[in-house]
């Protein structure tokens, strides 16, 4: 195998030609230097390894996000799991429960509703942005039940340094995004698992033909997603410590932007986790800087809507005439 | 996408059992809500709910039309439509533009925001689902942005005529905007050529394009309606709030995609009609007014929603096998 040729352009970490990849780089250096240029805050340590603290949460979520959209599915309610879980975590550690309990916890609770969904898309033949946006208003319920109006606030540190630690001179929450991510990018590139993913996305009835059990993949995938969204609790919990009404309600947009935005084709079939990566960080440069230059983030909506659009119609315009892509 | 399973025989239309169906659901509701709350089933109670019903209504139809021509259609930006048409229209009258002028000027602002989704979805033909999520953010946000989140006040009392008056017992809104829309709407999909073609695209596109159907044209078409009727719906609820807030529309696209599907259309198209959708209006508002009435957290009403959502689209052919375990 090492001495053919990569043919399989769909299997690549970098998608085949890298321009969405590049050209997202130049954008965020563009980004970056017009920031560094209208605030004396923008190029520092501190900002950036705050910002990128900040962005920790959407960077988990997006890594899964991206399987599931690869895939051709799509889940809008990653928010409400990530709520879910982390009122799990808190209700959890209120008990007194050790971490060593509590965080298998969370996980376990995230990637069961993951499960539920993958399982209502393909047993119950619901498409996913519908199933989605039920089980959307179905967490957000159990959410509003459980804590009602207030915050469980008050949670221990102890996994605290996960997010706010080093590790010499690096921050450990790039520690924790380079596992994730890596994790995926052997799942999505060296395992079997991850070719099936790619497969269901191009073609699911050739795929289901060849052999693959596609609801088996999907369930695992939207699971995956759902242990992610788990894990983006747990760290969310050990930044804020504490648990707030509004957790998670534009997490799944913004995960979908920065997924779109790094170069994965909302059919299916094709992306990279790379793209992905430097489209939550061009997000997150993006809110931050807007921010530090005196911008009211309540324009951010608009920047990523915008952005999305503008994506959208580059990418359907150069491909027009391959009826596959967008 | 999955392809559509082959439509099976049936003794009778599965549409009219739909129609039964929800029916049969409706009055289901009014009794357990009757049971939760001793002030639902109440004379007064009638018009209080009707008064829900247009904003919501409006939008359902406009949705079931765009899901019913296929594509797969979706409008996700319904509810950011409804809240930036609100607020282009405080902006103009506080700027001096007489109240109706303004609203109508709103109406053909709506029209242009469905158009956009509409060349975006079928003319770059980039995926319904996405594009109108990307114009949701947008249009939502400007809302927001352009305001800085604080609503425009200070309408004159008489544009309350719309959405707060009655004639004979019953809500303007509804009386004069709600139901002539849905009986409009309702001979044209099933006694006009109109109607019959978009029934044809959500059932074939291919076929109806190569029968000669203008399908971009319909559904293009289809989406600037969707805008325009968003637009009336922002119209109403300012007459009845007297107020433009930035956030009205918020959370909307999601009960008008929850309305056309629970009503019978089809999420892929081909499939629906305008009476299941009116039921389907109904359902939603009654349990709304009631959980609320019987004083149960509006949190339930999220969920009893989004079970209604999963319920209405999952295919009732597959609990059986479901239960049986099977791969």
């Amino acid at each position: 195998m090492a001495t053919q040729a990569d043919t399989r352009p769909a299997l690549r970490f970098v998608s085949p030609t890298g321009s969405r990849e590049l050209a997202l780089l130049a954008a965020i250096l563009v980004a970056g230097a017009y920031f560094t240029l209208a605030s004396p805050y923008f190029l520092s340590v501190n900002n950036l390894v705050q910002t990128m603290r900040a962005g920790l949460e959407l960077g988990i979520v997006s890594a899964g996000m991206t399987l599931v959209i690869i895939m051709g599915g799509i889940d809008v309610s990653v928010g409400g799991i990530l709520a879910v879980s982390a009122i799990v975590i808190g209700k959890a550690y209120q008990a007194g429960l050790p971490v060593y309990i509590v965080s298998p916890l969370g996980l376990m609770a995230g990637t069961a509703l993951g499960a539920v969904n993958g399982f209502v898309t393909t047993k119950l033949k619901v498409p996913p942005i519908i199933a989605t946006l039920g089980s959307m208003y179905i967490f957000s319920a159990v959410m509003f039940l459980v804590i009602g109006g207030s915050w469980i606030a008050g949670l221990p540190a102890t996994l605290s340094p996960l997010v706010n630690g080093w590790v010499g001179f690096v921050p450990a929450a790039a520690i924790v995004l380079f596992f994730v991510y890596g994790l995926m990018w052997i799942i999505l590139r060296k395992l079997a698992f991850g070719n099936h993913i790619y497969a269901i996305g191009c073609d699911e009835q050739a795929a289901r033909l060849v052999g693959i059990n596609v609801d088996r993949t999907k369930i695992a995938t939207y699971a995956m997603l759902g242990f992610l969204a788990g894990l983006a609790a747990l760290l969310y919990v050990a930044r804020m410590r504490n648990v707030e009404i509004n957790i998670g309600t534009t997490i799944a947009l913004e995960a979908i932007a920065a997924t779109i935005l790094g170069g994965t084709n909302i059919r299916g079939g094709v992306g990279s986790l790379l793209g992905t990566l430097l489209g939550v960080v061009f997000i997150r440069i993006m809110q931050n800087g807007l921010v530090l230059t005196g911008v009211s983030s309540l324009w951010e909506t608009v920047i990523i809507g915008s952005l999305l659009i503008v994506v959208l119609t580059v990418d359907a315009v150069r491909n027009r005439n391959n009826p596959r892509a967008i | 996408m999955s392809t559509p399973e082959p439509r099976q025989f049936r003794a009778s239309d599965p549409l009219r059992m739909r129609v039964f169906v929800l029916l049969g659901l409706w009055i289901l509701a009014i009794v357990i809500m009757s049971l939760l709350s001793p002030y639902f089933l109440q004379a007064s109670t009638v018009p209080f709910i009707l008064q829900y019903l247009p904003i919501l209504g409006l939008l359902g139809l406009g949705q079931t039309l765009v899901i019913l021509a296929g594509g797969p259609g979706i409008d996700l930006s319904v509810g950011s439509i409804v809240s930036l048409v609100g607020v282009a229209v405080g902006a103009l009258f506080s700027i001096g533009v007489d109240i109706w002028l303004a609203c109508g000027a709103g109406i053909v602002f709506g029209a242009l925001l469905g158009l956009v989704n509409g060349v975006l979805v079928n003319v770059l033909r980039i995926p319904s689902l996405m594009a109108t999520l990307a114009t949701m953010f947008a249009f939502g946000g400007l809302a927001i942005a352009t305001t800085g989140g604080r609503p425009i006040g200070g309408f004159p009392p008489e544009f309350a005529w719309l959405g707060q008056g009655r004639t004979l017992g019953m809500p303007n809104s509804v009386l004069f905007v709600l139901v002539p829309v849905a009986i409009v709407l309702h001979v044209m999909l099933t006694r006009t050529t109109v109607g019959r073609h978009i029934v044809a695209c959500g059932n074939d596109d291919r076929a109806a394009h190569l029968t000669g159907l203008p399908v971009v044209r319909i559904r293009v078409g289809l989406y600037v309606l969707s805008g325009i009727l968003s637009a009336l719906g922002s119209v109403i609820a300012l007459s009845w709030f007297l107020a433009a807030r930035p956030d009205a529309g918020d959370g909307m696209e999601l009960l008008a995609v929850t309305i056309a599907v629970l009503g019978g259309t089809y999420i892929f198209g081909g499939t629906g009609g305008i009476p299941g959708t009116i039921l389907a209006i109904l359902i939603i508002t009654t349990l709304q007014i009631g959980l609320q009435l019987a004083n149960i957290s509006a949190a339930w009403q999220l969920g009893v929603i989004g079970v209604l959502l999963i319920a209405s689209v999952s295919q009732v052919r597959d609990w059986r096998k479901l239960l049986s375990f099977k791969a």
